[in-house]
């Protein structure tokens, strides 16, 4: 039993937050909600000189082999931060798919233009519902001999108007059943008959309804095997829902902090707010809160790095992530006063990024039912 | 980062599991605050105590030359944890000795008094049964308020004043307690030394508290002109309120382990009691609340179980965790109250129904935890003296109080 991170961990760890503290201020951060594209390509590239995008992926695919805990501590540092961009779309969301359910030609010739930069990556799973339950994805792909036409609307898909890749899950089985019939296809974003509009978020960030009138995707498209991809959505909503908690302890603990500065700086009734028991408890709660979503995290994504079945810790940490991202923004918010409320401070940047982590792969009543199924519920 | 048990681990918690079954057997034992008050279930205990200390786990993270095993802080964990599920009583043997008495005389007691008193708690024999009295009348959070006065007179204290909910004080041989011994003070906290009281001394009168389930835990503790040998006294005289922070924080240090493990139990009982029990023509099971509520619990049980193997991680690198171990209180408070209540929702009306009633559900396991958490949530400091530790010590806050 160790909680310590090792060398490498704790160089990357440091690395990241100089890196991210400097190139991605919370003044850009601002900028980038209003901006079109919703990243800065500047710092995209500086970030692939860093090797961040290809971090975990082997260094036949220029890679540098680091590990998915590796990949777990740079996630918390990216969402401490709040780092606005396709990083998470891309490596969470796709790459690490591409690495498990790719052939050898997709995994040599997606996974090394990844690491290199020269694509943007996206997943388009949920649709009207904005749930991950197949019975609720009604996006289709018929094969017509030759090849699949897919057609249908995707909802709350990360960044696609600047991709040039989508995973895109669609029905390819006779019916819908809830765990066949599934297939996961790799799409070109330019393809004809792809339409991206930006859903105006409360975050700013870039997430798009994409359609798709009669897409044609060869065969050879298929990530892992026809009618296979609920096995894919199941493996995507295990590593990335943990990578995207990372994000949110981190987040959380930034708001811890800057919050706990807060409450010794401000003076009301000739003393620090922070010496009222009230505002002290509820930061000792948030700390409480904080703490153990980090070991969640930790837990669940130590034992997805062993192999070992993890589905209930998974949804443990994902359900956790959800309740105390939302409750340490709040509590923040009341402890700053009117302050927190206000456009110019840090805290309303995190609070409008709840709901996004909140939804995304799997809300609060979905991973509690999983977790309700683990213990033989 | 590594989340593993050793092998080593792992097979001393298989030992404590097949020791459980064999000497457990027929009986319905849950780990045990209470099994001070009757009689019978108190010989038990002690039969249990001397078996745990034959097999080495009693004190097993203790030196060798004060009868402990030198055992690692996560195999200790792993006896707490696997003990605790399985409800082996004696485990504690009134909780002080082997919670924190052995412990502080480890870091601050004179060496005769390591000699005396360390392996006769190793030992699970009835004289090495402690109790603590830290509580008066007007020291409960405020504990630094103490007024019981030491007295020196010649090579011996002169003990008068009132102790209160002084827990196993009907069961001790020892007292580990903490007097005022020097009244002229500016701070309270200073003026405050620890000593070690024979229970069996002239001018002690013990007069039991019963809690509102009649069960008797706790105690008023009276001592009128009772005289305590100056080597008695424990570290630095006037210091103890010092010493006492760090006793406290071994105090708290292993609830973690010890409610997750009992917890653990409480919540397989609960799942299989909702597989198996129908409601309005339903299995209990389907009932999509109760599913949610049982997920939030088994979270709950997740956090505790990363936070005790947090605070034995950080022991067994050398730090004293304060504000971890307040945190660890604080949260099995929460998450006590959280089972229980959920746990009496499951159960319905049959929560009211006395726990050795033939109509009791569950072993009277949710019942007893209902009765109890109020208590034990009280016990070894509030909540909310556990969240001014947390903001001072850990946020760096100024003090709330």
């Amino acid at each position: 039993m160790d909680f310590e991170l090792n060398e490498q961990q704790n160089m990357l760890k440091t690395m990241a937050r100089d890196f991210l503290s400097r190139e991605c201020t919370k003044v850009k951060v601002r900028e980038l909600e209003k901006n079109e594209k919703g990243y800065d390509p500047d710092m995209w590239s500086k970030m692939v000189e860093l090797g961040w995008l290809g971090l975990i992926f082997p260094e036949q695919y220029a890679g540098t082999g680091a590990d998915f805990l590796d990949l777990v501590i740079l996630m918390e540092e990216m969402g401490r931060n709040i780092t606005p961009g396709p990083f998470f779309s891309t490596v969470a969301l796709c790459a690490i798919p591409i690495m498990k359910f790719g052939n050898t030609q997709q995994k040599a010739r997606y996974l090394t233009s990844i690491a290199e930069g020269k694509s943007i990556w996206t997943l388009a799973v949920a649709e009207r519902s904005g749930g991950y339950e197949s019975s609720d994805l009604n996006c289709v792909a018929n094969y017509n001999g030759e090849d699949f036409i897919i057609n249908g609307e995707k909802m709350f898909v990360p960044h696609a108007h600047v991709a040039d890749y989508f995973l895109v899950v669609c029905n390819t089985g006779e019916g819908k059943t809830s765990n066949g019939g599934l297939s996961v296809f790799v799409v070109k974003a330019k393809s004809r008959g792809v339409k991206t509009e930006i859903i105006p978020t409360i975050a700013g960030d870039g997430q798009c309804r994409v359609r798709f009138k009669n897409v044609k995707v060869s065969k050879r498209d298929v990530l892992g095997k026809i009618n296979n991809g609920r096995k894919v959505v199941d493996f995507i909503m295990q590593r990335a829902a943990v990578l995207k908690c990372a994000e949110v302890a981190g987040a959380c603990q930034a708001v811890l902090e800057m919050t706990n500065v807060y409450a010794k700086e401000r003076i009301q009734f000739d003393k620090p707010i922070g010496s009222f028991m009230v505002i002290q408890h509820k930061l000792v709660d948030m700390l409480t809160d904080v703490e153990g979503l980090q070991y969640l995290v930790y837990h669940a994504a130590w034992l997805l790095s062993t192999g070992a079945k993890a589905d209930v810790q998974v949804s443990i940490a994902k359900a956790k992530a959800n309740e105390v991202y939302q409750r340490a923004c709040i509590d923040s918010i009341k402890i700053h006063g009117a302050i927190g409320f206000t456009i110019d401070h840090d805290l309303g940047c995190y609070f409008r990024r709840v709901k996004a982590a909140e939804f995304i792969l799997g809300d609060t009543n979905l991973h509690l039912e999983k977790i309700a199924s683990g213990l033989g519920l | 980062m590594d989340f593993k048990f050793s092998e080593k681990e792992e097979r001393l918690r298989e030992e404590i599991r097949r020791f459980a079954r064999v000497e457990l057997a027929g009986r319905n034992t849950i780990a045990g605050m209470e099994e001070e008050s009757s009689d019978e279930d108190w010989e038990f205990a002690m039969s249990m105590s001397r078996r745990l200390a034959q097999k080495g786990w009693l004190t097993m993270a203790w030196p060798k030359e004060y009868g402990g095993q030198g055992a690692s802080f996560f195999e200790q964990h792993v006896y707490v944890d696997e003990a605790s599920y399985w409800g082996i009583p004696g485990t504690s043997m009134g909780v002080s000795g082997i919670g924190w008495v052995g412990l502080s005389l480890m870091l601050f007691g004179s060496d005769e008094q390591k000699k005396k008193y360390i392996p006769l708690i190793a030992s699970g024999d009835p004289d090495g049964v402690w109790c603590t009295a830290y509580s008066e009348p007007n020291a409960g959070s405020d504990f630094a308020n103490i007024q019981t006065r030491a007295v020196k007179s010649g090579d011996e204290y002169i003990l008068n004043g009132q102790k209160i909910w002084t827990s196993c004080a009907h069961r001790a041989r020892w007292c580990w307690m903490a007097v005022r011994t020097d009244a002229n003070v500016k701070k309270k906290q200073h003026g405050i030394s620890l000593m070690i009281v024979d229970m069996k001394s002239p001018g002690i009168t013990i007069k039991p508290i019963l809690n509102y389930a009649g069960v008797h835990i706790f105690n008023e503790f009276f001592l009128d002109n009772v005289r305590v040998p100056v080597t008695n006294l424990v570290g630095t005289e006037n210091r103890g309120w010092y010493h006492l922070m760090q006793s406290l924080a071994f105090e708290r240090h292993s609830m973690a382990p010890q409610f997750f493990g009992s917890a653990r139990r409480i919540l397989e009982y609960i799942v299989k009691y909702v597989r198996e029990t129908s409601y309005n023509g339903k299995p209990l099971a389907s009932d999509p609340v109760i599913r949610n509520k049982i997920a939030e619990r088994a979270i709950e049980l997740d956090t505790l179980k990363l936070f005790g193997y947090e605070i034995t991680w950080k022991m067994s690198r050398g730090v004293i965790p304060v504000y971890e171990a307040a945190r660890n209180k604080a949260y099995c408070d929460f998450f006590m109250q959280r089972l229980a209540t959920t746990g009496t929702e499951i159960i319905g009306a049959y929560s009211q129904v006395d726990m050795t009633s033939r109509w009791s559900r569950i072993l009277g396991l949710i019942t007893r935890l209902y009765l109890m958490f109020p208590g034990l949530s009280i016990a070894a400091g509030t909540d909310e003296v556990q969240k001014n530790i947390i903001g001072q010590f850990k946020l760096g806050l100024p003090r709330a109080y």
